[in-house]
């Protein structure tokens, strides 16, 4: 259960310079819903699914997720909580391109000491699930852009969060793989994950299994 | 003054120590003036990013200090055989007015450091980082009693004089010493036994009746104890002589550098024993490490009365 | 307690991002082994020459009495030695006629040293001299046995004959045929030495038939020789008692003070390594920050990511800090360290021809680890943090 109460964020760029990007957010999110947040670029969707993954700290307001309040989180513990917690899909992606397809996706686990045989079936259910086994050990680099997309869900998916954000998950793809993201979506919400994704895609906006549409604009909810 | 090596690598070091432990300093007073775990303020997220230097700074110092203080008898045992009269690092460690006390608060120091890190370990598992504030006042005072230790240290190789005769540690570990070590030789050696493995089996009973503050104590009482034991009584069976008592002689390659075994599984089990008294979380894990610990020292140290009695079919 | 805390994977990780970052680190490697190189270079030299000394110093006669006049070593009266003798523990005492002789030619000098077959040598190499060559002949003609060094400088001399003329102080010629070669024990002994009976040296120096260079006095229990050189002492004040372990403490001391100035200004060098070291982490690319900024957001602590670089800094320092001193071993006792031993001898030109004995011991290690693994690690210190407290969200966007 998620809950955005009264949050303001505003940037200093420096002592005359501000950017308000979120204007008195108030938003509820339910385990297990899928949730769309629609708006153009700029208009604070990226804010706030940064706040949701404890990445950045309200300037005023409160995030909370299960009673727990996300900004009074010590740095350590925000990134301990988004280890267990969440599974962040970036816009970019976000993957190291120097490493292999394998080395990325166990990037989450290495600081946890697992033994291998545990990292080793983690890392096979996920790579089995996203189509990728057959690119283990292909350095990132190599891979076309919907392969790379599919390592970075892995990579997200890899320690089983209970939350799930996506930001601009097909922006680099196209009408096929976009569909087939969508497809991820619905399995992943049949899993009863609770997933948050940031788009301006259409593609979107009518899915079925979508629980709420969530217009932004310029900071402030309609 | 002594332009040895091994005295110029541990000026360097120290230099090192003192610049960042500086930094620690000037840092630990901030935070402990200023820290607010609520406040949303940038100063408070620069506060919380300071901590964390301040902290690897310490973890750093002390992971040195460890091996630099064996380092450090290592050099003093060299340099006895440069100074006239001294034997062992007894001689040089009476070579000047200092030594006894740098040892002391060199030992004092790394229980210090090492209370800090427990203290911070605790600290970061913390949600609240609730003893952040005082882990770093704490910090302060540290510091100081670092400083000590480093110009005390320094004073003290400045002022050996090698030409200055010393007296050997067969004069100053004996009754005739006219320190208060001779004190020690006026107790009968079963009081002392009696004393030594009493207090051993006194820890025992605490830890089964669970009696945290006063196993804490009575470790800091062993550790006392066993030092003079030491000196006093085993020291004796060591080197299988009833006059030789100094308790640095075994640190050397003639009796397999024992002595190093000896003082580091004292210091251990004493260390977690008073971990005991301050924490009172996890506690079963400090308990049974320094009983263990202080096992093996009481087994080790016991081992040679024994072995000479079954050798030689006589006490000394 | 520390059983949870050493994370393999973690390690794997360090190693895989410092090969990935090849350039840097190259040039860091690269300037500690230097630096490990210099030092423990510096401290097997030394070494190694005070284990050549501390062997040729206990060829050393125990005591050494010499008259002293003026401040300088003068004629010492043979019948001192009666009186020696007749010191409890003592087992012998004879004199010695020796001195230096400078040849001009190829500024060198020579120790010429007078010896009589039935005396009881205090040296072992001066015993087998005697058991191998017939020096019966030495004493009725004039003739010398010398080292393997002179033999070679003589050679360069264009002394190709087997003799050489001595000019006595008073300006007049002798003559010496050499009738052998001979090598000793210690290199840092046979190569400036001639060998010669007591009548032909004292000739040479024009020493009076009743007075020697030195006596030299051989005890009984080592232990008494500070005890017994106290006796001597009360009987002659006015003469000079040197005992072996004086001997000891003064070459103890020189080597203290060389390899103290050493690293005073070895200092000079660590702290520029410290900011070479220093400057060299701290400069991220883009691409780095970027990289931590991924780590943070997938859930890697600040912690995390400070013990990474702690593993990444110690393993690179540690490595070079090894093949610092491979390289190190091989300069000094393959190549026998050109032009850096120099700097430690300070002898004369005969003197450098000896081969450095290979001593390495653990205290030497240690020193050089300390002086150079921790600077090192001292210097990532600050930008580690700086880069593992990096704001996640700042350097993703």
């Amino acid at each position: 259960m998620i809950k955005l109460q009264n949050v303001n964020k505003i940037y200093t760029i420096n002592k005359n310079n501000t950017i308000t990007a979120l204007k008195n957010i108030n938003l509820e999110i339910k385990q297990g819903e899928l949730i769309i947040l629609k708006g153009a670029s700029g208009s604070g969707k990226s804010t706030i699914l940064s706040l949701l993954a404890a990445l950045s700290k309200p300037t005023t307001g409160e995030v909370i997720v299960d009673n727990k309040k996300l900004s009074k989180l010590p740095d350590n513990f925000a990134a301990l909580y988004r280890r267990e917690n969440i599974g962040f899909i970036f816009q970019k992606y976000n993957l190291i391109t120097n490493l292999s397809v394998k080395e990325n996706i166990l990037l989450p686990l290495i600081p946890q000491n697992l033994e291998d045989k545990i990292l080793e079936d983690k890392l096979n259910l996920v790579i089995n699930r996203f189509n990728i086994s057959h690119k283990k050990d292909i350095l990132v680099r190599n891979l076309s852009g919907g392969e790379q997309q599919r390592v970075a869900i892995a990579r997200a998916m890899v320690n089983d969060p209970k939350i799930i954000i996506a930001d601009e998950p097909t922006a680099n793809l196209d009408e096929k793989l976009s569909s087939d993201f969508c497809n991820v979506l619905k399995e992943l919400k049949k899993l009863n994950k609770t997933i948050i994704v940031a788009t301006h895609d259409p593609i979107f906006f009518n899915l079925d299994f979508v629980d709420k549409i969530i217009d932004i604009n310029n900071g402030s909810l309609s | 003054m002594i332009l040895n090596t091994e005295v110029l690598t541990i000026f360097i070091l120290n230099i090192l120590f003192l610049f960042f432990a500086s930094i620690a300093f000037y840092l630990s007073i901030k935070i402990y003036l200023k820290w607010d775990i609520n406040s949303t303020t940038t100063t408070q997220y620069t506060l919380e990013k300071q901590s964390v230097l301040t902290a690897t700074i310490i973890k750093y110092i002390f992971a040195l200090k460890l091996p630099l203080f064996l380092f450090f008898i290592f050099t003093l045992d060299n340099l006895s055989n440069l100074i006239t009269g001294a034997m062992c690092a007894a001689g040089v460690v009476d070579a000047t007015p200092y030594g006894t006390y740098l040892f002391i608060l060199k030992i004092l120091n790394i229980y210090i450091f090492g209370f800090w890190l427990v203290l911070h370990n605790l600290d970061t598992k913390d949600e609240t980082l609730k003893y952040t504030k005082i882990k770093f006042g704490l910090f302060i005072f540290i510091f100081l009693f670092l400083l000590a230790e480093i110009i005390l240290e320094s004073i003290m190789f400045n002022a050996i004089d090698i030409s200055k005769m010393v007296s050997c540690c067969g004069v100053i570990y004996s009754s005739t010493s006219t320190s208060l070590i001779s004190y020690i030789f006026t107790l009968s050696n079963t009081t002392i036994i009696l004393i030594f493995y009493g207090n051993f089996i006194l820890l025992y009973i605490f830890y089964i009746l669970k009696k945290q503050y006063l196993f804490s104590l009575f470790n800091l009482f062993f550790l006392i104890v066993s030092i003079i034991s030491l000196i006093a009584f085993f020291g004796t069976y060591i080197y299988e002589l009833p006059t030789h008592h100094c308790p640095f002689c075994y640190l050397q390659r003639d009796y397999y550098y024992v002595g190093y075994f000896i003082y580091i599984l004292l210091f251990t089990g004493t260390f977690n024993g008073l971990l005991v008294g301050f924490l009172n979380t996890n506690n079963k894990n400090y308990f049974k490490s320094s009983l263990l610990f202080n096992t093996l020292f009481v087994l080790l140290v016991s081992f040679y009365p024994i072995f000479y009695y079954m050798k030689n079919g006589v006490w000394l | 307690m520390l059983k949870n805390k050493i994370n393999l994977h973690l390690i794997q990780f360090a190693i895989n991002s410092i090969l990935r970052q090849k350039s840097k680190n190259t040039f860091i490697v690269i300037i500690f082994i230097i630096l490990t190189f210099l030092l423990s270079s510096v401290f097997f030299i030394t070494n190694s020459i005070k284990y050549e000394l501390n062997l040729t110093v206990n060829s050393l006669p125990q005591i050494l009495v010499q008259k002293v006049k003026a401040g300088k070593s003068y004629d010492i009266d043979i019948s001192m030695i009666d009186d020696i003798l007749a010191i409890d523990g003592v087992s012998n005492a004879s004199s010695r006629v020796w001195g230096y002789y400078y040849f001009k030619n190829l500024d060198a000098y020579f120790t010429i040293m007078g010896l009589d077959m039935y005396e009881i040598q205090y040296k072992n190499t001066l015993s087998n001299i005697i058991n191998n060559f017939d020096l019966e002949k030495t004493s009725q003609t004039q003739t010398m046995v010398v080292g393997a060094g002179v033999k070679r400088l003589l050679e360069k001399g264009y002394y190709l004959g087997n003799y050489f003329n001595f000019i006595k102080p008073n300006g007049t010629i002798k003559k010496m045929d050499i009738i052998g070669t001979f090598d000793s024990s210690t290199n840092l002994e046979s190569n400036d030495l001639i060998i010669m009976s007591k009548q032909n040296a004292r000739d040479i120096f024009l020493i009076n038939e009743n007075k020697a260079t030195d006596i030299v006095v051989s005890v009984k229990n080592p232990e008494e020789i500070s005890t017994i050189s106290q006796k001597i002492q009360t009987l002659y004040p006015n003469t000079k008692i040197i005992t072996n372990d004086d001997i000891k403490l003064s070459y103890e001391t020189i080597f203290n003070y060389k390899s103290g100035i050493f690293l005073t200004l070895f200092i000079i060098c660590l702290f520029t390594f410290f900011i070479i070291i220093y400057d060299k982490v701290s400069g991220l690319t883009g691409d780095e920050k970027k990289e931590i900024g991924i780590l943070k957001a997938i859930g890697w602590t600040s912690d995390d990511i400070l013990k990474e670089k702690f593993y990444e800094g110690f393993i690179v320092s540690f490595i070079a800090y090894i093949i610092g001193i491979i390289f190190a071993l091989v300069f000094v006792y393959i190549f026998q360290a050109p032009l850096l031993r120099d700097i430690f001898e300070g002898y004369s030109t005969l003197k450098t021809t000896f081969e450095l004995p290979f001593i390495i011991d653990f205290q030497t290690l240690a020193l050089v680890f300390f002086l150079s693994v921790p600077i090192y690690i001292a210097a990532t210190i600050i930008p580690s943090w700086r880069v593992a407290t990096l704001e996640a969200d700042e350097v993703l966007r």
